[in-house]
């Protein structure tokens, strides 16, 4: 999970690595995925998304397919 | 009888990841499991058995010695590229979604230092209680979120 300075670097960092490139990933939707994670983080009732709640958060985000499934047998 | 923290209980099991939590927050690193011992006023062995049900509810990744956290995402018990300051304090997160997680989880503004992983340019951004301002940086994930879990440090 990584930064990279642009969508070319990323293409240059999977080739190098013979990698798939995965969905890139705004930093816009990088900070809705921070607070859906972490926001509460520190509180008592704090707890991880469910499978099921992980792909709403996703789709919230315009993150879909099977990439953002964590049922996915991908 | 109620209300106590014994040894197994899920309630010792959230205090000490409070515990953990709360180390973290203050100080930037992680607490050894005598401090979170000492926290919740237990002792080691118990921190240690909870540290495994914390671990296995996916909350902690622990060093292959079971007892040093590497992880309590989103910070890091190790240094790593991604450093996050906040305050007076410098923190390690895991990752890059973990970078801007922890000025979510501490609710304040921060300052995010990390590197495109290409070509190292080095990346500096403030994130205030709105987020980050506008940038054409980008985010990439190699592993797909199923297996996240299967070797968290890789991921």
């Amino acid at each position: 999970m990584l930064f990279f300075r642009s969508e070319a670097r990323v293409n240059e960092w999977c080739r190098d690595r013979q990698s798939p490139v995965r969905p890139l990933v705004t930093i816009d939707q990088l900070w809705g995925l921070a607070l859906a994670w972490y926001a509460t983080r520190l509180k008592p009732e704090s707890r991880r998304p469910r499978a099921g709640e992980m792909v709403e958060i996703f789709a919230g985000l315009g993150l879909t397919g099977e990439f953002w499934d964590p049922e996915s047998r991908l | 009888m109620s209300g106590g923290i014994g040894p197994g209980s899920a309630d010792l099991d959230l205090e000490v990841k409070l515990a953990v939590y709360r180390h973290f927050a203050v100080t930037g690193m992680r607490p050894t499991a005598d401090q979170v011992a000492r926290d919740v006023a237990t002792d080691i062995s118990s921190v240690m058995e909870a540290y495994v049900r914390l671990r296995a509810q996916r909350v902690l990744l622990l060093e292959p010695d079971g007892a040093s956290i590497r992880m309590a995402p989103p910070f890091s018990g190790v240094p790593t590229q991604h450093v996050v300051e906040a305050g007076a304090v410098t923190y390690f997160a895991n990752c890059a979604w973990d970078a801007l997680g922890i000025p979510a989880a501490l609710g304040m503004p921060a300052t995010v230092r990390s590197r495109c992983e290409q070509s190292f340019e080095p990346l500096h951004m403030d994130v205030g209680m709105e987020g980050p301002g506008r940038s054409d940086w980008v985010f990439h994930c190699l592993v797909p979120a199923a297996r996240w879990w299967e070797d968290l440090a890789f991921t």
